[in-house]
């Protein structure tokens, strides 16, 4: 916050020092930006916003809009043109959000030619989360569970700078910074009862980069090294008497939680180095790689303590305390490379092959001790019989894929295109020890047959068919795509130049017709749109769309209890629509009052019926020569039949001024 | 003139269309003649027969310089100085200076002294291929060009300038404003801006975000272009730093499928972007305790089973216990 009070402190400054600057001589003559023209340009939206307060669950209501009261930066957007071009030819600021809203961004980028460019950026994004269904879809009969819920922020920072952009050689600079805190509630499992239990999230991570791009004109080449370092101190504790989920005794003895202390440290680092190639050393042939290879570690100790009542179903063994610390370590290499072409042997025929492959193999061990405290003191059940303190876990993934790809100008307004693509791999995963659980490996074999054509009848219209028809040996689960057909179709004409229409439709059927999978899924979407602003939206403007998107998605399972064979079904039908309408109110000239109306809806049945309604309202009204007045009412309204006491209706009105520079 | 003049004479490439090199600037091709003509004798046989004839008759049209273009065309011109383009315009090294205009649209003084739309070149008007080619002339070589010919826009036909307005300010050439990102790509992508309209989803209806933050529109090594951050890591990972690992016990979808095997990442109507309506369904679908057969017996998933009595409330979501779920530093079942 205050780093941007002082950068909003610094426009005028930048401002005033720009215009007493004596106008240097002009260099061109024929440039239109003249010394007698305003350095800074754009303008400023300030504003008080009602909230009407959640009508229905508030809880939700935040999990999904959470804006709130209050005076809010609503938006701005800022230019200053360096009339002396000394230190700066251009610097944009923008912002919007701030005071308040669950979401505050900025951005500041400064350009010298030649020289620089600089770019900073900063977002902070609530995370607000408390859904009953999400962990407790019994709710609606009357059992409370507890949640997983969290009331956090993540804030992430860019800095990155170009020096002499544009020039053959570029060096670049870059810095980013993304952390996670707040407040959550968690859960602490033990034997057979999870005690819900206070989180303090806190994790983050810095990147840093640096590199030069080789900008020749007959091949570019860019170099990048780059480290991350990551933390994650996440602590979870609570000292009250908890009885947990389960509240069915044990044996006789009711399970509790009085005392709990968990503490993560884990700290991560990375290098990485980025190496990227084009070429295109002969009018007909353009050459590309890649070279992406990172190398991140992790480097974990948790300490954990718990006192109350506790069960170890595998001993019986009932006890009062328990101590664990764990030290363990990740390694994950991983590398990534591709190198492909496109080569023009005629005028109309482009021929493209890449070749991609894309390894990743995670080594980790953790050194567990645990100690326990017995509700009846045995000396040899103190520390845990049995008890495995090495435990070495592996990941493996290989992916391989080659495509090739034909296109052709049938004439100057039709492109075709075929293509194949074969995709090969395999993945393992390995917990060597221990725990009985055995190797299990994937393997993916898909080989892919890719179709298009493009066909722009005239430069207003234009139409496109994508599709995409594999048939797979293996898959690494059981709802990956194995056999499947997608399909994309998409149409455009400007009917005027006042009236567009637009159209698309996409398919995606896929099977996997195993016996013991029985994976049949199929979702469309449908959509139209029209734009209409006659006079170039002088008096009226209207925008619209409407989607239908259905997705059915079955597969079997074995359900666990009682192994019968279960099918999960998965239905979303769903409508959408969106509108804007801009229009002048006539009577007052063209610079009168303009009111938009809008908003979108959306309608969905299936597995989870829900409604949501988001209508709009805004009046802006011209008052001096830069400044306008607005007022804006918005109404959410939101419904799901199954859930129903997660509905929740509220109103925002919000009054402001733009002033424009 | 050397055979291979003639042979390239006789077949000209994309950019035959292109305006031909200022005067002075040494052919590319030149003090590489056994390389040139070894490429020449390859393509030559693939040429006989289709090869075309030069265009004929007329006296080629020269260089007229863009204060010419000015003349006529102030409103474009104007617009044009607050363009990064304009570096053409003063840049020696590029070969265009005081022609920026032409650099694109070709020598223009037939079409000065007609005024005739036919005499010059629109590459608004071209084929998509021979339009880019004229953009690539400079920005082939671009990092973000690199897995270009890789993504869909290139496949689809989908030109530079269907998103770039050439002729105007640097903020309209190349949208910065997340709000005017999001109006480019979801005048195409209808569909995927309506799934924002879902009650759960990520924040590009309210500005905080954009498409290109996930996405990068002149192509990716992973699929749907999808950003890369810290070399070869999926974008998602630039914001959820906390779910980057590595994990000592990792969840393998997360590796070998990405965030979109569990989660809807445009926008769901399920709390968490997920891809169905309660946990246990997305969990229950790979782990589903089906017999091994010779077709699944390279699935991964089948470990561990689930084994609990699903009809206790407290087993009806997965994930109050097994919290950890992207993956664990600490439980191999991911229970902390």
């Amino acid at each position: 916050m205050r780093a941007w009070w002082l950068l909003l402190a610094a426009v005028p400054l930048a401002a005033q020092d720009a215009t007493q600057t004596p106008a240097a001589p002009e260099t061109n003559a024929a440039s239109p930006v003249t010394q007698a023209e305003k350095t800074i340009t754009g303008s400023v939206d300030l504003g008080y916003r009602w909230f009407s307060g959640a009508g229905g669950s508030l809880d939700t209501y935040r999990s999904v809009v959470d804006i709130g009261s209050g005076v809010r930066l609503l938006g701005l957007d800022l230019s200053l043109e360096s009339a002396a071009k000394k230190y700066f030819d251009r610097i944009n600021v923008r912002g919007s959000g701030w005071g308040g809203d669950p979401y505050n961004t900025a951005h500041v980028d400064a350009v010298r030619h030649d020289w620089y460019n600089f770019s900073f950026d900063y977002r902070n994004i609530a995370y607000f989360n408390f859904m009953p269904s999400f962990a407790d879809p019994t709710l609606g009969n009357g059992i409370f569970l507890n949640q997983q819920s969290f009331d956090t922020h993540r804030r992430m920072m860019d800095f990155e700078l170009d020096l002499r952009p544009g020039k053959w050689i570029v060096p670049y600079l870059a810095y980013s910074h993304d952390s996670g805190f707040g407040t959550g509630i968690s859960d602490f499992v033990s034997g057979l009862n999870s005690y819900p239990v206070e989180d303090k999230p806190r994790d983050a991570t810095a990147n840093y980069r640096g590199g030069v791009r080789v900008e020749m004109k007959k091949f570019h080449v860019m170099l990048e090294q780059g480290g991350t370092t990551f933390k994650d101190d996440q602590q979870v504790f609570t000292s009250t008497q908890n009885f947990g989920n389960n509240t069915t005794p044990i044996l006789g003895q009711q399970m509790f939680l009085n005392d709990l202390t968990q503490a993560y440290g884990v700290r991560g680092d990375s290098i990485y180095s980025k190496v990227l190639l084009t070429a295109n050393p002969t009018p007909w042939l353009d050459v590309f790689g890649e070279f992406l290879y990172s190398r991140p570690t992790t480097n974990v100790n948790y300490s954990q303590f718990n006192a109350g009542q506790f069960a170890d179903l595998a001993t019986l063994l009932f006890y009062t305390s328990e101590l664990d610390l764990v030290s363990a370590a990740a390694k994950q290499p991983h590398t990534t490379g591709t190198i492909g072409f496109e080569i023009r042997p005629m005028k109309r025929l482009r021929v493209i092959e890449s070749v991609m492959t894309d390894r990743l193999h995670n080594a980790s061990s953790a050194a567990i001790h645990q100690q326990i405290l017995p509700l009846v003191f045995d000396p040899s059940a103190f520390s845990t019989p049995g008890a495995l303190p090495i435990f070495t876990d592996r990941l493996v993934m290989n992916y391989n894929r080659e495509q090739v790809d034909a296109l052709y100008d049938l004439t100057s307004r039709i492109t075709l295109r075929g293509g194949y693509r074969y995709e090969w791999g395999d993945g393992l995963t390995d917990g060597m020890l221990i725990s009985g659980l055995p190797t299990e490996t994937g393997q993916l074999k898909r080989n892919v047959g890719l179709a298009g054509i493009s066909y722009r009848a005239l430069q207003k219209l234009s139409f496109s068919i994508d599709f995409e028809g594999a048939s797979g040996d293996g898959a690494y689960f059981r709802t990956s795509l194995q056999n499947y057909e997608k399909a994309r179709i998409q149409a455009r004409y400007q009917v005027r130049q006042s009236l567009t229409l637009a159209a698309g439709f996409s398919v995606l059927s896929n099977q996997n017709p195993d016996p013991t999978v029985k994976y049949d899924f199929l979702s469309r979407d449908n959509s139209v749109s029209v734009m209409w602003n006659p006079n170039n939206g002088k008096w009226v403007t209207v925008t619209g769309e409407y989607t239908r998107a259905t997705l059915r998605s079955d597969i079997s399972y074995i359900v666990p209890q009682d192994f019968t064979s279960a099918q999960s079904f998965y239905r979303d039908n769903v409508h959408d629509a969106s509108t804007l309408v801009d229009l002048l109110i006539p009577g007052f000239g063209a610079k009168g009052p303009k009111l938009g109306m809008g908003g979108s809806l959306l309608l969905s049945s299936g597995s989870r019926p829900t409604q949501y309604y988001q209508p709009i309202m805004r009046l802006t009204t011209p008052t001096y020569k830069r400044m306008n007045w607005y007022g804006e009412w918005r109404y959410y309204g939101f419904a799901e039949p199954f859930y129903l006491y997660e509905g929740f209706r509220a109103h925002l009105l919000t009054l402001g001024v733009r002033v424009g520079l | 003139m050397r055979p291979t003049d003639l042979i390239l004479r006789a077949w000209p490439s994309p950019l035959a269309s292109a305006p031909p090199p200022p005067p002075g600037t040494r052919p590319s091709w030149a003090g590489h003649p056994r390389a040139l003509a070894i490429a020449a004798a390859m393509i030559f046989f693939t040429r006989l027969g289709i090869a075309q004839t030069p265009p004929s008759g007329n006296q080629p049209a020269t260089y007229a310089g863009s204060e010419a273009c000015q003349m006529c065309h102030e409103d474009i011109y104007k617009a044009f100085q607050k363009n990064p383009h304009i570096a053409v315009e003063k840049d020696k090294k590029r070969g265009f200076e005081t022609r920026a205009c032409e650099s694109c649209h070709g020598p223009g003084s037939k079409h000065v002294e007609s005024t005739s739309a036919a005499d010059i070149r629109n590459p608004a008007k071209l084929p998509v291929a021979e339009a880019d080619r004229g953009c690539l002339t400079c920005h082939l070589n671009q990092p973000t060009q690199v897995g270009r010919v890789q993504s869909g826009h290139a496949r689809n036909q989908v030109s530079c300038v269907s998103c770039h307005s050439m002729h105007k300010s640097a903020e309209e050439l190349v949208p910065r404003r997340r709000a005017a990102i999001n109006a480019e790509c979801s005048t195409c992508h209808l569909s995927v801006w309506a799934s924002f309209q879902r009650p759960y989803k990520h924040k590009l209806p309210e500005g905080a975000m954009s498409c290109v933050d996930c996405h990068n529109p002149h192509g990716s090594v992973l699929p749907h272009s999808i950003r890369t951050v810290s070399a070869n890591e999926p974008g998602c990972l630039n914001c959820h730093g906390d779910k980057r690992g590595p994990f000592v016990f990792e969840h393998a979808p997360l590796r070998l499928e990405g965030c979109a095997t569990c989660h809807e990442p445009h926008g769901s109507a399920n709390p968490r972007m997920l891809t169905r309506q309660e946990v246990r369904f997305v969990c229950l679908e790979c782990h589903a305790n089906t017999p091994v057969t010779a077709a699944t017996s390279h699935t991964l998933g089948g470990v561990p089973p689930s084994f609990h009595d699903l009809r206790s409330p407290q087993f009806q979501n997965c994930t109050v216990c097994h919290m950890k779920v992207h993956g664990s530093n600490v439980s191999q079942e991911l229970l902390r």
